[in-house]
């Protein structure tokens, strides 16, 4: 028979962080050891509260899945005598069997041949018994990346656990940890039903537990439940007059910070308004969790949500919030009035006081950086001529002195969120160009995964300036990413570089940009023992791993990127366009017809220093015509590789390979004068070269099936 | 309740619940964890509930008295319950009931907040909480102590007095509040506030509180090396508010903030670590006395 486990931890109110940990490491280790336990389920679903998380296995069967266990003894040659007769050695293990040998069979071991043995069906133990392992193995194993420990236990969690309730049906399923016994009570909300609810069945738990104990256990529900009160206030009593700001971030916490969802609104008085659109919804939400209103124009309003924790009808609790929101807007305003005062000098020096990284410098340090990186990549030939604009120019010269100082202004270190935000807003008021003030906003795009990219070359120059330079200053200082640790963002950063290049089109060699940034680095920081070659390689890679996740995560052909860095191209916006080029030839031409002549080629250069091809040397007509038509080739390739015209590159190349094959069948490389010979391999290795200009085919993953 | 009332009461809720009650320590401290009766006592094997006013000063907070509720002079009342008892929560909601906070029509959180102090090695986790939005009280489960691991864990209830005060009287700031019947806390601490700020922020002397503080520092040495455990911990304690006054002159670049938040902490660490290696030797009285 089935039956339906409920497992709920009961704990001190666990920060939103740690239930969404929770939630799903509980679903996890919980599902992995019934599985490996044999527990057969129908479904498994994880739930949460701020007091609570939870775990309902539904269908559960009551007995393991019984398990073939295969024993074996002697190899069946010493099993039996020449007259097929048990030996000794057969009687006695079918004895410790408790078995007749007439009983057992024969088991192969694979590449040991066989043996004489039995198959024995393992009956499956029952759910019940396994269950207490399985559940308080459960709580052990569960960890959060912040944990504590209370009183005197030995046991770690997130917040100290207060019950356990384990029920199989209508069984509790008993173990023991720390000071506590599993049972089959829980509890309600913490203030409107304190009191222990006794669960008879672990299908009435939710149900009890709402109408009873007021606590909606399931987050999805709070959530809908939170957004319908929304939903509601916005058309029946707002008539569609104000809309909520729906952060995500926001309302996930939310969720997680009640028991019950209660939303109810609250005023302000109007003479925060004056405060900036984007501080005064950051002073709103960021320490109470209140929702920010908008009126019809989109500007801020002076209502707010507040969402409780219970169901009460107290006008205190919105009189209460009012109260604390006025005296957090009343320091919101004066930080803003203190900024005010000051300008960007003023922050600039104060940048100075502020570490970037310690042996990096301060922030000062790195904006006078950007300064210079920045004007680096905008005067680079590919940035299509960035530099000769002089408004770009000046405008990335202002904007990279002044991107970093809103991180010294009162408002960005009350509301940390608030980075580039608040630097935009004061640019803005001290009347820098909108130009400078966008890209100070945008410098930090992308912030996460998906985020867009800065509109302008101004942002986006700073943008790739920024990151490069704190990429290029932790591989320095020995920080560089490992595994799945990166606490600095770096892979982030540099998927950042690789989307802002293409977005801008800039076509340069990162070596050159890395080596110009460490350079800048390396003149004014000491870095013992620093390999400067080997680090700017490692960089060069790390980004362009970043370019080769992208193509990944599209399911494209990672073989073909591969080819292209055989070339040594080291642009990403070039390697993108050959990348274009080659994917769509490869899906209308045989790109065996290039791939196979090359690897011919290749296959036959064996030494590792070249001559000139020497003319006088030739005996055959088909190294002639190789030679001729290599001459060609070359001129005509690297007039098409100028123009980036890489698919008549291609076509070029495609044309060539069949004066390779012809090579290849009339000539004997091999010949047995030496130097007619070495001639032979030096005329190759320029063919190979011709190639490699676009890239390496060689390294083009074939179908199977084909020879070469 | 008066603001006076608030303390009686909570120090006779304390008091019915197992806690000594003390007095407030007569040094300048940014809080009651500083006082050694939570600073040095939460280490160690030995049992203790305590619960104390102190006064406390953090100058960075001074808003020259314009502020409703940030000031750089506040009182906090600060329990200790060593081992943290499995009902630790459900006492502190007992405390609030005794204050008159109906618990059933008021809407109490739970806020997350992961309390650190770099500058003694403190570290804990535990929550701020809010009666209608309104932060009343931290919560922590103290888990370091001059950067060792704390077992038993001791949990730290510090009550923010005007703050909850403010809440009971229903009073839109720390001024108007009602200290007893006849006289405000603006009439008690509102011209001490501003001069205070005007001092911190304008006034004090950047090259004295250096001086200060390196003369703090060589004394701690000088004492500890006595084995002076008591008389060293207020050094560090004063090492501490100096620092905090530097803070507030903004004498200190980032980048030497970081060296002066180590050495104090080192000075903490050294302290707390002498500090057990006494209590051993003195075979942890207070543990025998169960």
């Amino acid at each position: 028979m089935k039956k339906n486990l409920l497992f709920e931890i009961g704990t001190e109110e666990l920060p939103p962080s740690c239930i969404r940990e929770g939630v799903s490491g509980l679903k996890k280790i919980l599902e992995d050891k019934l599985t490996e336990n044999r527990l057969e389920f129908e479904d498994i679903q994880a739930y949460c509260s701020p007091r609570r998380l939870v775990t309902v296995v539904r269908g559960l069967g009551e007995l393991q899945k019984s398990k073939i266990k295969t024993v074996t003894g002697p190899r069946l040659k010493v099993a039996f005598d020449k007259e097929g007769n048990p030996t000794r050695a057969a009687e006695g293990f079918a004895k410790s069997l408790n078995m007749k040998v007439s009983d057992l069979e024969e088991i192969e071991i694979e590449g040991r041949g066989l043996y004489l043995g039995k198959r024995i069906i393992e009956k499956g133990g029952k759910a019940v018994d396994i269950l207490p392992d399985i559940l308080k193995g459960t709580i052990l194993n569960l960890t959060f990346s912040k944990q504590m420990t209370w009183a005197d236990y030995d046991i770690k969690f997130a917040r100290p656990i207060r019950w356990i309730l384990a029920l199989y049906d209508d069984e509790i399923i008993k173990f023991s940890i720390a000071n506590l016994n599993s049972g089959n009570v829980t509890f309600g909300h913490r203030t409107l039903h304190p009191e222990p609810i006794a669960i008879k069945d672990a299908g009435s738990y939710f149900k009890l537990l709402q109408d009873k104990g007021k606590v909606i256990a399931d987050d999805v529900k709070r959530k809908e439940l939170i957004l319908n009160q929304i939903g509601k206030l916005e058309e029946k009593e707002w008539k569609g007059n104000y809309r909520v700001v729906l952060d995500e971030n926001l309302l996930n916490d939310v969720v997680n910070l009640v028991e019950i969802p209660n939303t109810i609104v609250g005023n302000f008085p109007g003479e925060f308004l004056y405060i900036p659109k984007e501080l005064l919804v950051e002073a709103i939400q960021h320490h109470q969790k209140y929702f920010a209103v908008l009126d019809k124009s989109g500007n801020v309003s002076t209502k707010f949500l507040i969402v409780q924790n219970g169901i009460r009808d107290n006008d205190e609790i919105k009189k209460g919030n009012e109260k604390v929101l006025k005296a957090r807007l009343s320091d919101a305003a004066f930080f803003y009035e203190e900024d005010r005062k000051h300008d960007f000098n003023y922050w600039t020096n104060k940048l100075k006081g502020v570490i970037f990284f310690s042996n990096l410098g301060s922030m000062y340090d790195k904006a006078l950086r950007l300064k210079k990186v920045s004007a680096y990549i905008a005067g680079l030939s590919g940035c299509s001529g960035l530099y000769e604009k002089d408004d770009v120019s000046s405008y990335l010269a202002a904007a990279s002195m002044l991107c970093k100082c809103d991180l010294v202004t009162n408002m960005v270190v009350e509301f940390p969120a608030l980075q580039g935000v608040v630097g935009r807003q004061y640019a803005r008021e001290k009347g820098e160009k909108s130009e400078v003030s966008k890209a100070i906003f945008e410098h930090y795009f992308p912030r996460f995964a998906a985020d867009i990219l800065p509109s302008t070359d101004v942002g986006l120059i700073l943008s790739i300036a920024d990151k490069i330079d704190t990429i290029t200053g932790m591989f320095l200082a020995g920080k560089m990413p490992s595994g799945s640790e990166d606490p600095f963002a770096l892979r982030r950063k540099a998927s950042g570089i690789v989307l802002s290049i293409l977005k801008g089109k800039y076509d340069f060699d990162l070596t050159d940009l890395i080596s110009y940034n460490q350079n800048l680095y390396q003149k004014s920081f000491d870095f013992k023992g620093i390999n400067d070659l080997k680090i700017s390689a490692e960089i060069k890679d790390f980004i362009i791993a970043r370019y080769r996740f992208l193509l990944e995560k599209k399911g494209k052909r990672l073989d073909i990127l591969e080819s292209i860095l055989g070339s040594g191209c080291c642009s990403i916006l070039d390697i993108d366009l050959r990348y274009k080029t080659m994917e769509e030839f490869i899906g209308s031409e045989d790109i065996k017809k290039i791939s196979f002549p090359m690897i011919r080629c290749k296959n036959i250069i064996d030494k590792k220093e070249f001559e000139e091809v020497d003319e006088e040397l030739f005996k055959e007509e088909y190294e002639k015509r190789l030679f001729s038509s290599v001459n060609k080739k070359e001129k005509a390739i690297k007039d098409l590789m100028c123009k980036k015209n890489y698919a008549s590159v291609l076509a070029e190349l495609y044309e060539f390979g069949e004066i390779v094959d012809l090579f290849f069948d009339k000539v004997l490389v091999m010949d047995k004068d030496k130097k007619v010979r070495s001639n032979r391999v030096n005329l190759i290795k320029k063919a190979v070269d011709l190639y490699l200009m676009l890239a390496d085919f060689s390294r083009l993953a074939v179908e199977s099936g084909s020879n070469i | 309740m008066n603001f006076q009332d608030i303390i009686f009461n909570l120090q006779k809720y304390w008091s019915d619940n197992g806690c000594i009650i003390k007095q407030p320590m007569d040094l300048e401290k940014g809080a009651g964890t500083f006082n050694p009766d939570t600073f040095l006592r939460c280490l160690g094997p030995e049992p203790w509930n305590v619960a104390y006013v102190e006064p406390s000063r953090r100058p960075t907070d001074g808003r020259y008295g314009e502020n409703p509720f940030r000031t750089q002079f506040f009182y906090q009342f600060q329990v200790l319950l060593k081992p943290s008892p499995d009902d630790a929560i459900e006492l502190y909601l007992g405390s609030l009931k005794s204050l008159g906070i109906n618990l059933k029509l008021h809407d109490i959180r739970f806020v997350e907040d992961d309390w650190q102090s770099p500058t003694i090695g403190a570290a804990g986790l535990g929550w701020e909480i809010w009666v209608d939005g309104m932060e009343i009280t931290q919560f922590t489960y103290f888990q370091q102590m001059g950067g060792l691991a704390l077992k038993p864990v001791s949990a730290e209830i510090t009550y923010g007095l005007e703050r909850i005060a403010m809440y009971l009287q229903d009073k839109d700031n720390f001024w108007d509040l009602k200290w007893s019947d006849d006289i405000t806390y603006g009439e008690l601490h509102l011209e001490s506030e501003k001069q205070w700020s005007v001092y911190n922020f304008e006034v004090a002397s950047v090259s004295m509180l250096l001086d200060l503080f390196k003369k703090y520092e060589d004394e701690f040495e000088r004492v500890i090396d006595r084995g002076l455990i008591f008389v060293g911990c207020e050094y560090v304690l004063k090492c501490s508010h100096i620092f905090n006054l530097l803070d507030a002159r903004e004498a200190i670049s980032v980048a030497e903030r970081t060296s002066y938040i180590a050495r104090v902490r080192n000075l903490a660490k050294k302290l707390c670590s002498l500090y057990l290696k006494k209590r051993e030797e003195l075979g942890y009285p207070l543990l025998k006395k169960e």
